[in-house]
């Protein structure tokens, strides 16, 4: 809070707002995956947006990238959070070596990971029980052969998703899929939380980002995280053309708002 | 008598100044693309005006002369003479505006939604005076009766900021719920009220100091609130509760929740009477406009409209 105060100060005394009139806390974010993939335009998304913030809070955001088998170079007092991009394999050495930090899974849908209920996982990607719950929900409405779930769609609109998707395809030149937007969210979240709490320090952040966090991901609800470490949502259902046909929690088979309907709820279950 | 007689000239002359109001309701529909001119003493749809593609923000010249609609997907504000009801013109607005307000000087304050930037605009000869980064996702523009603070409330970067007329500078970036909304200031402009849609909350900025004084979360979490009034001696609140599908009326000071009142679906728009006698409400998905009587705090009649109505303004 203190920053915010010297930051407003800063700019009363000179009368605008430069990127440069205050000074910064810088946040760096660590990398892991490949970088030509929809996961890291999500991510880079999302420090663009974080920055945009930054620039009246005093922060800037950095990301730094890395392959999985070079975990060695990421220097753990360096980063305030890890993203993993590539298998559940390398998610979970992620969350072994690191875990002071949260580790950010936005692309492995794998069930295992969730069931293993770890410290320091936070799976911003629904997992694959969750996209069958939001199938089957789907088959017991219309008995649409070939409807799938997933995590987002470009032509989501609702909820200022609209805005998200024409940044994205405007940033990118193509459509944001739900890895993109898993990457964004994971940003996203602990630049809200930074801005938010003053967090800079990774176990400040995880812990909030496990027990405090209500994150506002343009799909019109307030989201946080199991204690499996899996991020609630809203799924988008998705034709065999690939048009954006509904959302689950289905409507008319369980309550709109029921989003614990969709994969395990709770490691005591 | 003849005091009088001077009164009335005076009276008169300064009516025709400020153009004879009709005490008409406008109304942007969203989705048909047009407005929605309601009868101010019969409360019926008298007629309809296209406007072009996705008309969202309104708002009516300090004069009573004009009246400004944000058509966003044509990036342009479109500018219809209140007296004839025709359109007079359309100027560039920059991208995707989406919400405005008008400045008691005449100029106009508009988020630019696409472009995380404000943009100040002389309407009458469609000049950009300014342009003002803010955060992501700009929506709500509110403007101190005084003229001296205008409040852009950016939805995805989660502030209030508060920009300082004439130096268009910004003096404060007040953090808020997720997805602030709208806002709305005292007379005084001493206090300025704002709505944050996911969080669920209203809260209460003091404008002396730029902080947040007091916030109330709204226990239905099916209120996601969008806009905000006072009601004429400021002792109430008027929050429309977007998928609540009611109007949160809400004491002023303390801002606990009083009543709800019952509108249609997806309620985002308010705008009130002068003499404070009635609010109305836009009712985005069932395609009516509401309308309260603020002395029951009852809606006395419902109004078809066009499709998806966004912004409501009174010519009164």
């Amino acid at each position: 809070m203190n920053t915010l105060k010297i930051t407003i100060a800063a700019f009363i005394f000179l009368g605008c707002v430069t990127a440069g009139a205050v000074e910064k806390t810088e946040i760096n974010f660590a990398f892991i995956g490949a970088t030509d993939g929809n996961a890291y335009d999500g991510v880079a998304q999302g420090i663009h947006e974080a920055n945009l913030q930054g620039r009246f809070l005093g922060q800037n955001y950095t990301l730094h990238e890395f392959s999985a088998d070079n975990m060695d170079a990421i220097d753990p007092g360096v980063f305030i959070a890890l993203i993993v991009a590539t298998n559940a394999d390398d998610v979970r050495q992620a969350g072994n070596r690191f875990k002071d930090h949260a580790v950010l899974n936005v692309a492995v849908h794998d069930d295992a990971l969730r069931n293993e209920c770890s410290s320091n996982l936070l799976h911003v990607i629904p997992s694959g029980r969750m996209l069958a719950d939001a199938e089957a929900q789907w088959l017991q409405k219309s008995p649409d052969a070939g409807v799938t779930a997933s995590g987002w769609h470009p032509d989501f609109v609702k909820f200022a998703a609209r805005d998200l998707n024409k940044r994205f395809k405007k940033r990118f030149s193509r459509p944001m899929d739900q890895y993109a937007w898993a990457g964004w969210a994971a940003v996203k979240m602990t630049s809200d939380s930074v801005a938010r709490k003053d967090l800079t320090d990774p176990a400040g952040l995880l812990q909030y980002l496990k027990t405090g966090l209500s994150f506002d991901g343009q799909k019109g609800l307030d989201m946080d995280f199991r204690d499996t470490g899996q991020l609630r949502q809203l799924l988008l259902m998705v034709d065999p053309a690939g048009d954006l046909v509904g959302e689950a929690p289905v409507r008319g088979v369980v309550a709109p708002d029921d989003v614990d309907s969709l994969g395990l709820a709770s490691c005591y279950n | 008598m003849k005091h009088l007689i001077i009164v009335s000239v005076i009276l008169l002359a300064a009516m025709q100044l400020a153009h004879a109001a009709s005490g008409r309701i406008f109304v942007t529909n969203e989705r048909s693309n047009d407005i929605s001119v309601i009868n101010g003493s019969s409360l019926e749809v008298e007629r309809t005006i296209e406007v072009g593609d996705r008309p969202r923000g309104i708002g009516i010249s300090p004069d009573g002369a004009e009246l400004y609609i944000a058509v966003s997907e044509e990036n342009v504000i479109a500018v219809i003479d209140l007296e004839t009801l025709e359109l007079l013109r359309k100027f560039q607005a920059g991208s995707d505006p989406e919400t405005f307000a008008v400045h008691p000087n005449g100029n106009i304050y508009i988020s630019n939604e696409d472009d995380a930037k404000a943009s100040v605009y002389n309407p009458k000869t469609g000049e950009q005076l300014a342009e003002i980064e803010v955060g992501l996702e700009p929506e709500g523009v509110a403007i101190s009766p005084d003229g001296k603070h205008v409040i852009v409330t950016s939805e995805s970067t989660n502030m209030l900021h508060v920009i300082q007329v004439p130096e268009h500078t910004i003096v404060a970036n007040i953090l808020v719920g997720a997805r602030p909304r709208a806002a709305t200031f005292t007379n005084d402009g001493a206090i300025a009220y704002s709505t944050s849609e996911i969080s669920g909350e209203v809260k209460k900025v003091d404008m002396s100091t730029f902080e947040v004084v007091a916030v109330r979360k709204i226990a239905d979490e099916k209120a996601k609130p969008k806009d905000v009034i006072l009601n004429k001696d400021e002792t109430k609140l008027y929050v429309a509760g977007g998928r609540s599908n009611q109007v949160i009326v809400m004491d002023a000071d303390q801002m606990e929740v009083i009543k709800g009142i019952p509108v249609g679906k997806r309620v985002w728009g308010l705008a009130m009477t002068k003499d404070g006698s009635k609010v109305f409400s836009t009712d985005g998905v069932s395609g009516t406009v509401s309308v309260i009587d603020t002395g029951k705090d009852e809606v006395i009649k419902t109004i078809e409209v066009g499709k998806f109505p966004w912004g409501v303004v009174i010519d009164d």
